[in-house]
């Protein structure tokens, strides 16, 4: 009697539960993600917050992993069944396109944001068919770390970048590594290699969505990275095997003089009792070539949020999204998580001065310098012929002309494969009212 | 005309009685295979909806047929293959004659062998990983204190060289699973052959190539399809150690159909390289058991 008792009872909660959003005026949203450590106390304060201010709605968080493929896989999963949990997608800064093309988020003009208050580079990011679908929660952006103790000023060129490397490494008791970086097939090289590609005035697509990765600019960009390897040998070859822990590893144990790496290892690195670095590091943007039509480039990452094209609630939902994006929130994840805002205002701030650990100047011209990489909805494809081809380049399985003119004719297959070249004609109409600005545009 | 109806009426019954095993396998094992093979008919882009899901022939294997990097990777699994087994039947081959010795704690010897073979693979392969990743690694440092290298390498980065962690670990891991299933065939070898031989004037080496090899062909066949099929299917100790890399010089075909199907979510053409995948080690398996005469669980004379 007893357990039919539990189980009818343990049945209404679960009615209840279902029910539960229908109940008076509630609104229920679900936000995706990370209920673990700094980041997940972060969040939770900032929904508390948040439902406090909109007595009506009340938000759950859905935990969803860390782990970025993983996450995407899910989330890719879930839209195709048309799920409209979670209400607020946490997305990398390469999935926007991918998403908005499939029609999985929401287009959030309607919404009026205040996009002109962000960095450009990120709304950028965001942008696809001339909507804007996500906005920039916090930002990654690739930084260049030296030993001041050895290169006390930041190198104005690539070239000087070399030299510095160089004379450090001669120096008695210099450091073994002149720089460090991540080589490894995977996403990773492909932020380093944009950054190169920057410096040397080249790019992956251009504004019409051409190929020209195959051009002499990506071929000297690639060339530099070889180079670094075989030739003035100031990278260490391991670091074709390397993700972002293992340059941090050389670096923060005084291996290394430079580095290329995200803002993270800031914090561990600057603590005394496991770095033998800190008090002696600085970062700077990474310099450009020095070459004409070259310029400081970073790789720019980071979190987007967005709204689920089935969410029952996109109102709420963007207002909840307004409400983590607004300077408060953003300033307050600064200094609980060291992530760097995506408002530009924010870096004049001096309570951010303290949470970045580094000069806020530094930081704003390196998020300045950022680019996005290639704003396409078949990015990750892209991605991962592009790895492949620059790895073989890199190992000496191809030269770098013949790796770079193989990616190109495999992305040119891809594109054509997916029917990118409608969907780029329809992108381009959608941009300019005209529908013709690009048709006279020819190299 | 009666004894055919009683075989009749036995038959169906026979049928009767097997049918919910019947329909279990179809449900588990039929089922999602025809499925797959259906899908593979399809393109089926998860990530570009906005291509729909149209039936498009045998378009998915043409496109498999004409991937430099799907040929690439079946020279690769056959290599792989190959060369782990011819060394993990030479080693085994050893072991278990070794143990097919009486000595003192032969049983200890036999379960202590086993060890390599019940580690997980992945526990297997991230520990050859961590010892040949670095230049500081154990692997670098043993060979250039032995004299065979001048300096530390970095194994992961050139073809050659990536794939002796990967072979090793293989063989080092599932030797012992070898020497196991040979040794038992050795053990059904009647010993008296032995002693006639050597009352013949047989030495080791004769008696090795004239009674225990062709003895024990029935045990090394059932070994070589097991292992065969299973390094045709290689995928998570290639997947921790090289990734496939450098570039994709070592990818199997396991490793690049995950990648189309998970990774890219192309339903379509990664279910057609599953069922390229099936037809190769079914096809291989048929070799095996109608080629050579493996008899799988009948009783040899």
């Amino acid at each position: 009697m007893r357990v039919v008792h539990a189980a009818l009872l343990s049945g209404v909660v679960v009615l209840g539960a279902c029910a539960r959003t229908r109940k008076s005026n509630e609104t229920v949203l679900t936000f995706s993600g990370s209920a673990l450590g700094a980041e997940g106390t972060l969040v939770a304060k900032q929904l508390q917050r948040f439902m406090q201010l909109h007595p009506g709605i009340r938000v759950e968080l859905q935990r969803t992993p860390d782990d970025a493929n993983q996450r995407h896989q899910l989330y890719v999963q879930w839209l195709n069944a048309r799920v409209g949990n979670p209400d607020i997608l946490q997305l990398d800064v390469v999935w926007t396109p991918e998403f908005a093309a499939a029609g999985w988020v929401l287009p959030l003009t309607r919404f009026k944001p205040a996009s002109g208050e962000f960095f450009p580079a990120t709304i950028t990011a965001n942008t696809w068919a001339g909507q804007l679908y996500a906005l920039p929660w916090f930002a990654d952006v690739g930084l260049l770390y030296r030993r001041t103790d050895f290169v006390p000023n930041e190198p104005r060129s690539l070239g000087e970048l070399v030299a510095d490397a160089k004379q450090a490494m001669a120096r008695p008791g210099g450091p073994r590594f002149g720089i460090v970086w991540q080589g490894a097939r995977y996403e990773g090289l492909i932020t380093g290699f944009v950054e190169y590609l920057g410096a040397f005035g080249g790019r992956i697509l251009d504004d019409s969505g051409r190929v020209v990765v195959n051009q002499p600019q990506a071929v000297r960009a690639l060339q530099f990275m070889r180079d670094e390897l075989y030739s003035s040998h100031i990278a260490p070859l391991d670091v074709l095997t390397w993700h972002e822990e293992e340059a941090r590893f050389a670096f923060q144990n005084g291996t290394a003089v430079f580095m290329r790496n995200w803002p993270y290892p800031v914090a561990a690195m600057s603590d005394k009792s496991q770095s033998s670095v800190a008090g002696k590091f600085a970062v700077s943007p990474i310099p450009a070539s020095g070459e004409a039509g070259g310029h400081s480039t970073a790789a720019l990452g980071g979190a987007q949020l967005a709204i689920n094209a089935y969410s029952e609630s996109p109102d709420a939902a963007y207002r909840l999204i307004e409400y983590l994006t607004a300077p408060e929130q953003m300033l307050e994840r600064g200094q609980a998580v060291g992530q760097y805002p995506t408002r530009p205002a924010l870096y004049s701030d001096s309570r951010l001065r303290a949470a970045l650990a580094i000069p806020l100047d530094d930081a704003r011209r390196a998020i300045e310098s950022a680019t996005p990489r290639p704003v396409t909805p078949i990015y990750t494809e892209l991605s991962e012929i592009l790895q492949i081809e620059l790895h073989r380049a890199l190992v000496r399985q191809a030269e770098p002309q013949e790796a770079l003119n193989s990616a190109a004719k495999k992305i040119d297959a891809l594109i054509e494969r997916t029917g990118m070249r409608r969907l780029m004609g329809a992108e381009q109409k959608a941009a300019s009212p005209t529908g013709s600005s690009m048709a006279g545009h020819t190299e | 005309m009666r004894k055919i109806s009683r075989l009749g009426h036995e038959a169906r019954l026979g049928w009767t009685l097997v049918a919910p095993a019947l329909s279990v396998i179809a449900l588990i094992a039929i089922f999602p295979l025809g499925w797959t093979v259906w899908e593979s008919l399809h393109l089926h882009e998860l990530r570009m909806p906005w291509l729909g899901q149209p039936f498009v022939g045998f378009a998915n294997y043409v496109e498999i047929a004409k991937d430099p990097r799907f040929w690439a990777a079946l020279a690769h699994t056959a290599f792989f293959t190959v060369v782990s087994i011819s060394l993990e039947l030479l080693i085994g081959l050893f072991l278990a004659l070794a143990m097919n010795r009486a000595f003192r704690g032969r049983g200890f010897v036999r379960a202590a062998v086993l060890v390599p073979w019940a580690i997980p693979t992945v526990v297997a392969a991230l520990l050859w990983r961590f010892m040949f990743e670095s230049q500081g690694g154990i692997a670098n440092a043993l060979l250039v204190d032995v004299h065979i290298l001048k300096q530390p390498i970095v194994w992961f980065i050139e073809t050659s060289t990536a794939w002796v962690p990967v072979i090793l670990a293989d063989v080092w891991k599932t030797t012992p699973f070898v020497a196991l299933l040979l040794l038992a065939g050795l053990q059904n070898i009647d010993l008296s052959l032995y002693e006639a031989a050597a009352v013949d004037g047989a030495n080791a080496w004769w008696q090795l190539r004239h009674i225990t090899l062709p003895l024990l062909k029935p045990a090394i066949l059932v070994t070589l399809i097991f292992r065969t099929l299973d390094g045709f299917r290689v995928f998570d100790l290639i997947y921790v150690l090289t990734g496939g890399g450098p570039g994709t010089s070592t990818e199997p075909v396991a490793l690049y159909t995950f990648n189309a199907l998970l990774q890219n979510l192309r339903f379509g053409y990664g279910s057609a390289l599953s069922v390229v995948i099936f037809a190769i080690t079914f096809g291989l398996a048929l070799i095996y058991v109608k080629g050579l005469g493996v008899r799988l669980g009948g009783d040899e004379t």
